[in-house]
C-alpha cells in the first residue's frame, strides 16, 4: 500500500517539478528573445515622428518598402552579409576538416598543438580585431613579412577591394579551431573496421576519404556548415572598431547596418523593420540546425 | 613495415607543430609586443627580422601602466558580469536541461524544441529593441543588466540534456523509491556525474559573454560601467594617437582570462561535445 502511494506521489510530483524546473528559461526565452522580437514586429510596422518621437503613426509595411525600393544602404548591407558569409563559411568548414584529418593522425602532442589553435575562438573577437588591424596598416607587420618575400605592400582593411577578404582572414582565425573540434569527433565516430575493410580492398587514403570518410562525415558537415552561418551573420565588431562599415560601404554588415540605423541616423523604425527580416533568416536557418540535431534520436 | 608509419609519424607532428605556430604567431606577436616599449613596435618591420617578433627591451611599465588607467575597473566590470551570467545561466540550463531529460510533462519536447531554436537565435539580433525596454526599466549600467546579454545558451541546455537522457533513468527511480525527492535526486544523482558538460557548458556561457560587444555598447553609458572589450575599442579609437604598447598590453589581458581556462579545461569541452550526438 504505501509502496503504491510512493509511485502515484511521485507520478502526480513529476509534472509539476517539471514545469517549475522550466520557469527560468522559459522567462529567459520570454523576455530575451520573444518579446523584444515582438516589438521590433510592432515598431517595424510604425513610423515615429521626427519631431516628437512619442508620437507613432501606423504605416503598414511601408518601412520594408523603403528598404528594398529607396534605402541606399540596406540592399548592399545584405550583399556583403551573404557573400562574406558564403565565402568565410566556406573557407573554415574547408580548413577545420583538413585540420581535423591531420590532428586525428598518430604524432607526439598532438592534442596540445589541436588545443593551439582551438584557442582564438575564447579571445574577445574585440581583441582580434585590434591586433589584426594593427598587423594589417600599412606598415604593419604582415606587410613587412609580405615585403620580405618580395610582394608589395597591400591596402588590407584601407581598400574596398581588399576589406572584405580581411575580415574573412580574422574572422577565419577565430572560428576555423573551433569547428575543427566538431568535426574531429565526427572522424573519431566512424569506425575504424569500415576504413581498414577500405584499405583491404586496396583503396589509397584518397579512395578511402572520398568515398568511405566524407560520407560519413555528412551530419557533422552539415551541422557546422549551419552553426557557422549563424555564428557568422551578425558580424559586427571588425566593422565597428577597424572600418566603421567602409571604406565605400564594403564592409557594411547588416548587424552594423541595423546599429547605425537606430542610434547615427536615429530612424528606430527603420532599423527594427531590418531586424525583423534579420530574425526571418535567423530562425529559419536554426530551425534547420535543430533539424539536424534531431534527425538522428 | 615498422619504418615508413614512423616516417609519417614524425612528418605528422611536424605538421602539427606548424599549424599551431601558424595560429598562435598573432598571439606571440601580442604578447610580446605589450612587453616592449611603444617606440619599439614598429620600429623594426622594415626589413622585417626577428627583432620584429622578440623585444630588444623586456618591460612591465605598459602593463602596470594600463591598470593604472580606468582600464582596470573595466576589466573588473567583465569579470563580474561574466561571473553572474556563468552562474546563472549555468543553474538555468542544468534546471531545463534536466527538465525535458528526466521529467515527463505535457509540452516537454514542444518546450525544449523552443529553447534551444530560441536562443540559438543569437542574442545580438534583439539587441536593440531589448536595449530600450531595458533602459525603460532602469537595468542600464546595472551589472544584472550587462549579464542578460549571454544568459540564454541553447548550446548549454542542449549538452546537458543529452548527457543528462544517457544516464539510466533506474538510478533516479531507486532514488525515488529510497524517497529522494526529484530535487534531491537532480543534485545528488545527476549533477555529480555531469562535471564534465557541466564544465563544458559553463565555459561556452564564460566565453560568450566575456567577449560580448554590442550590447555592453547599448547599455552601459556610464564609463564606469564599461567592459574590458569595449574599453580596449575605445583605446584605439578615441584617442588620437595610439599607444600601441598599451592597446597590446589591455588585449592580452582581456585574452588570459578565456584563454587560460581554456587551456586548463578544454579536455572537458572536448569531450563533451563528442559525446552530445552532435556529430555522430
Amino acid at each position: 500500500m504505501r509502496d503504491r502511494f510512493a509511485i502515484f506521489g511521485a507520478k502526480s510530483q513529476e509534472w509539476l517539478v517539471g514545469l517549475l524546473l522550466i520557469v527560468p528559461a522559459f522567462l529567459a526565452l520570454l523576455f530575451l528573445r520573444v518579446i523584444p522580437a515582438g516589438i521590433a514586429v510592432w515598431e517595424s510596422l510604425h513610423q515615429r515622428s521626427f519631431f516628437n518621437p512619442d508620437e507613432k503613426m501606423f504605416v503598414g509595411l511601408d518601412n520594408f518598402v523603403f528598404l528594398f525600393t529607396t534605402s541606399p544602404t540596406f540592399l548592399k548591407s545584405m550583399l556583403v552579409t551573404l557573400v562574406f558569409v558564403t565565402v568565410t563559411v566556406a573557407v573554415q568548414t574547408v580548413v577545420a576538416l583538413m585540420l581535423a584529418l591531420l590532428f586525428t593522425q598518430r604524432g607526439w602532442g598532438m592534442s596540445f598543438w589541436r588545443t593551439l589553435v582551438f584557442l582564438p575562438i575564447t579571445i574577445p573577437v574585440a581583441v582580434s580585431a585590434v591586433v589584426w588591424g594593427t598587423a594589417m596598416r600599412g606598415d604593419g607587420i604582415i606587410n613587412a613579412a609580405l615585403e620580405r618575400i618580395g610582394i608589395p605592400a597591400q591596402p588590407f582593411l584601407a581598400s574596398s577591394d581588399q576589406a572584405l577578404w580581411s575580415v574573412v582572414i580574422i574572422a577565419s582565425w577565430i572560428g576555423v579551431g573551433y569547428w575543427m573540434v566538431f568535426l574531429i569527433a565526427g572522424l573519431r565516430d566512424i569506425p575504424d573496421d569500415v576504413k581498414d575493410a577500405a584499405a583491404l580492398d586496396g583503396a589509397g587514403p584518397l579512395r578511402t576519404f572520398f568515398s568511405i570518410t566524407l560520407p560519413l562525415l555528412k551530419r557533422p558537415l552539415a551541422f557546422v556548415v549551419v552553426a557557422n552561418t549563424v555564428a557568422n551573420f551578425l558580424q559586427f565588431v571588425p566593422a565597428a572598431i577597424l572600418t566603421q562599415g567602409g571604406p565605400e560601404n564594403s564592409t557594411r554588415f547588416v548587424m552594423y547596418e541595423i546599429y547605425t540605423q537606430a542610434y547615427v541616423q536615429g530612424d528606430v523604425s527603420l532599423a527594427d523593420a531590418q531586424i525583423v527580416l534579420v530574425l526571418i533568416v535567423l530562425l529559419a536557418i536554426v530551425a534547420l540546425q535543430f533539424r539536424l540535431l534531431r534527425s538522428k534520436e | 613495415m615498422g619504418a615508413i608509419p614512423r616516417f609519417a609519424t614524425v612528418l605528422f607532428t611536424i605538421a602539427g607543430i606548424c599549424v599551431a605556430l601558424l595560429f598562435m604567431l598573432p598571439v606571440i606577436w601580442m604578447l610580446t609586443s605589450s612587453l616592449r616599449p611603444n617606440a619599439e613596435i614598429f620600429a623594426h618591420f622594415s626589413p622585417l627580422t626577428w627583432q620584429s617578433i622578440v623585444p630588444e627591451t623586456w618591460t612591465l611599465s605598459n602593463i602596470v601602466g594600463l591598470l593604472g588607467t580606468g582600464f582596470g575597473r573595466s576589466l573588473l566590470n567583465s569579470l563580474i558580469v561574466t561571473v553572474i551570467t556563468t552562474t546563472l545561466g549555468l543553474v538555468m540550463a542544468i534546471m531545463a536541461g534536466f527538465a525535458v531529460s528526466v521529467l515527463t510533462f505535457p509540452g516537454r519536447n514542444v518546450l525544449f524544441a523552443f529553447f534551444v531554436v530560441g536562443f540559438s537565435v543569437p542574442f545580438d539580433a534583439v539587441a536593440v529593441p531589448l536595449s530600450a525596454q531595458v533602459r525603460e526599466v532602469g537595468l542600464t549600467n546595472s551589472f544584472f543588466g550587462l549579464a542578460l546579454a549571454g544568459l540564454g545558451n541553447g548550446f548549454a541546455i542542449y549538452l546537458l540534456r543529452q548527457f543528462f537522457l544517457g544516464i539510466p533513468r533506474s538510478l533516479a527511480e531507486a532514488a525515488r523509491l529510497d524517497g529522494a525527492s526529484w530535487l534531491r535526486v537532480l543534485w545528488s544523482v545527476y549533477l555529480p556525474l555531469a562535471k564534465g558538460p557541466i564544465i563544458a557548458a559553463g565555459l561556452t556561457l564564460f566565453v560568450f559573454q566575456w567577449q560580448a560587444y554590442l550590447w555592453p555598447l547599448l547599455v552601459a553609458t556610464d564609463p564606469k560601467m564599461q567592459v574590458g572589450p569595449v574599453a580596449l575599442a575605445g583605446l584605439v579609437s578615441l584617442s588620437g594617437v595610439i599607444d600601441f604598447s598599451q592597446m597590446f598590453a589591455g588585449a592580452l589581458f582581456l585574452s588570459i582570462v578565456p584563454a587560460g581556462l581554456m587551456l586548463w579545461l578544454q579536455r572537458y569541452f572536448v569531450s563533451s561535445v563528442s559525446r552530445s550526438g552532435m556529430t555522430g
